[in-house]
């Protein structure tokens, strides 16, 4: 599969109606990993895709979580398209929560946070949550000392 | 300048000067120590961090017919027992027994999230679901005498069905730690939370400047009987904390370079809040509980406020490497409070990410709170019946003697 960061043209996108963003996460067969599916995203369907997470290899189910951004119908289409492919797409996709009655601001999860979605305010040390810059590599719920940090699923 | 007499007496008009340690610093800044301690009465400090050497003394009252308790497990919990019939000591560091909670053990291993949500606790949880109000199971064997005939007991608790319940925690409120980094190549998972291989995160546990014993670096102000915020409630300092180590090497401004003092402190658990009270968990280490703890500094004269005029650029810790499991780890040296909260360290020439483990936001809420009973004459301050110990050593536990005879 050819896996490239497509970032292109969401400004344009966003000038049409039914833009809207969908956090998805696909399953690909072990023969369809060779697809470049971003790539047919872009082109057939004007579909932005926004890797969150990849896990990919040589003859191996892949699985991959993104964030498709373009036209409501076209989207449609693309997943229509992708099912097509037997790739498999759930639309509960894993997202952080932060239990903010339990949390006590302690900061340890920045400290393992890889992308620093987590961090503390330098003024106020209260925890900062960058729900866009989450990889949801959910390192953070075990070390989370009063179990504040869960995910969705 | 001033006595804690003739404070107390301005506290109980409310006419009391109250500033937190960080208003105070503030203010030095602004106008120097000698203004500074002309216009306050009274500064308050505050941390809240995990104080794992912590516990809580229960009498349950007597059953009848009455129990003399030998084993005793709260939600699984096991608590000492190993004194007067029905009296107990729940530790915070003591883990739930899977094997002693029966039904519940069995249901969970159905439920894999239910039952790391049961796994992930110990004493310093029900400590702190007691505290709250929550009703608490209780399963007890008792030994048959002729005093107490009855040989097992099993009951729920709250906190308003029991006598006595008050913490005594025999080590709190360290005067510095350490910072937890990890030099070799395995992750590591410590009292200071994961610590991961070559060296891609640090730990620090002191909220630093806004904390108690760094502000009172000889403990000059603060004693046996010195009446405390511990919990929510009012608790006392009662005695020197256990690893007591007043004669660790100190800067010129008399904050040691680590770990130091500590004090044991207790108090009334059912004056407590679930707010300052928090059970906690360190994947692959165990249970503990977190504690918010504020003493206020009477500001006798202006050495006090020299002293507490202390800024996290002035204070220090040392970055121990967990990496080699002995008593005595490596060190890359010290760096300052100032740089560890910018959440950023240089070690080596690596730039590393640091993380605090006491909530800083947390520490200043105490000392606020403790700030306003205060304002209210609801607390005042007391002098110390007798002073800690600032000469103790630090003895290590060695072997001695040959282990293995040869002859």
């Amino acid at each position: 599969m050819y896996l490239a960061c497509t970032d292109f043209s969401v400004t344009e996108l966003n000038k049409r109606l039914w833009t809207v963003k969908k956090r998805v996460t696909l399953t690909f067969p072990k023969r369809s990993v060779h697809m470049p599916v971003t790539y047919r995203l872009a082109k057939d369907f004007n579909v932005a895709a926004n890797i969150i997470r990849a896990q990919v290899a040589p003859n191996q189910i892949g699985t991959l979580v993104v964030e498709l951004s373009g036209d409501i119908d076209q989207l449609d289409a693309a997943m229509d398209w992708m099912r097509s492919q037997d790739i498999g797409i759930s639309l509960a996709s894993r997202e952080i929560l932060i239990d903010e009655e339990v949390c006590v601001h302690c900061g340890l999860c920045t400290g393992i946070c890889p992308t620093e979605a987590l961090s503390l305010d330098p003024q106020t040390f209260r925890l900062n949550f960058t729900r866009s810059r989450c990889i949801v590599c959910e390192q953070c719920v075990p070390t989370c000392p009063v179990q504040a940090i869960s995910t969705n699923l | 300048m001033r006595t804690v007499n003739e404070i107390n007496h301005k506290i109980k008009q409310q006419q009391a000067v109250v500033w937190t340690v960080e208003e105070l610093k503030a203010r030095v800044k602004e106008v120097g120590v000698t203004q500074a301690a002309k216009e306050v009465d009274v500064v308050t400090t505050g941390t809240f961090e995990p104080m794992e050497s912590s516990g809580a003394v229960l009498n349950l009252g007597h059953t009848d017919p009455p129990i003399k308790i030998r084993q005793c497990w709260m939600d699984g919990v096991l608590a000492y027992s190993g004194f007067g019939a029905v009296d107990l000591y729940l530790g915070a560091t003591q883990m739930t027994e899977y094997s002693s909670m029966g039904e519940l053990a069995d249901a969970d291993e159905r439920d894999s999230r239910s039952r790391n949500a049961v796994r992930d606790r110990g004493g310093g949880h029900v400590i702190a679901d007691l505290i709250a109000g929550k009703p608490v199971h209780l399963r007890a064997i008792g030994q048959v005498t002729d005093c107490y005939s009855r040989a097992s007991l099993e009951t729920t608790i709250t906190r308003e069905t029991i006598n006595q319940f008050y913490l005594y925690n025999p080590r709190n409120v360290y005067q510095n730690f350490i910072v937890g980094v990890n030099g070799g190549d395995r992750p590591l998972f410590t009292y200071l939370g994961p610590l991961q291989p070559q060296l891609a995160n640090a730990v620090y546990s002191n909220p630093g400047a806004v904390s108690p014993l760094l502000n009172d670096p000889d403990l000059k102000l603060i004693g046996i009987g010195t009446r405390v915020f511990l919990g929510g409630g009012e608790g006392y300092v009662a005695w020197e904390g256990t690893q007591h180590f007043p004669l660790q090497k100190r800067l010129p401004n008399r904050t040691p370079i680590g770990p130091a003092a500590t004090l044991a402190l207790i108090g009334d658990a059912k004056q407590m809040s679930p707010r300052w009270v928090k059970g906690c968990y360190f994947k692959s280490y165990g249970p503990s509980i977190m504690i918010g703890v504020g003493i206020p500094l009477p500001v006798l004269n202006e050495e006090v406020v020299v002293r507490c005029a202390v800024q996290d650029q002035d204070l220090v810790a040392p970055v121990v490497d967990f990496s080699i499991p002995r008593r005595v780890r490596p060190t890359f040296g010290l760096v300052s409070y100032a740089q560890l909260k910018t959440g950023r360290l240089t070690i080596d020439g690596k730039s590393v990410r640091v993380a605090p483990l006491a909530s800083i936001f947390l520490s200043r809420q105490v000392a606020l709170e403790l700030k306003q009973w205060i304002e209210a004459g609801k607390f005042t301050l007391t002098e110390p019946v007798a002073p800690i110990p600032m000469d103790r050593t630090f003895l290590a536990q060695d072997q001695l003697g040959a282990q293995v005879s040869l002859e």
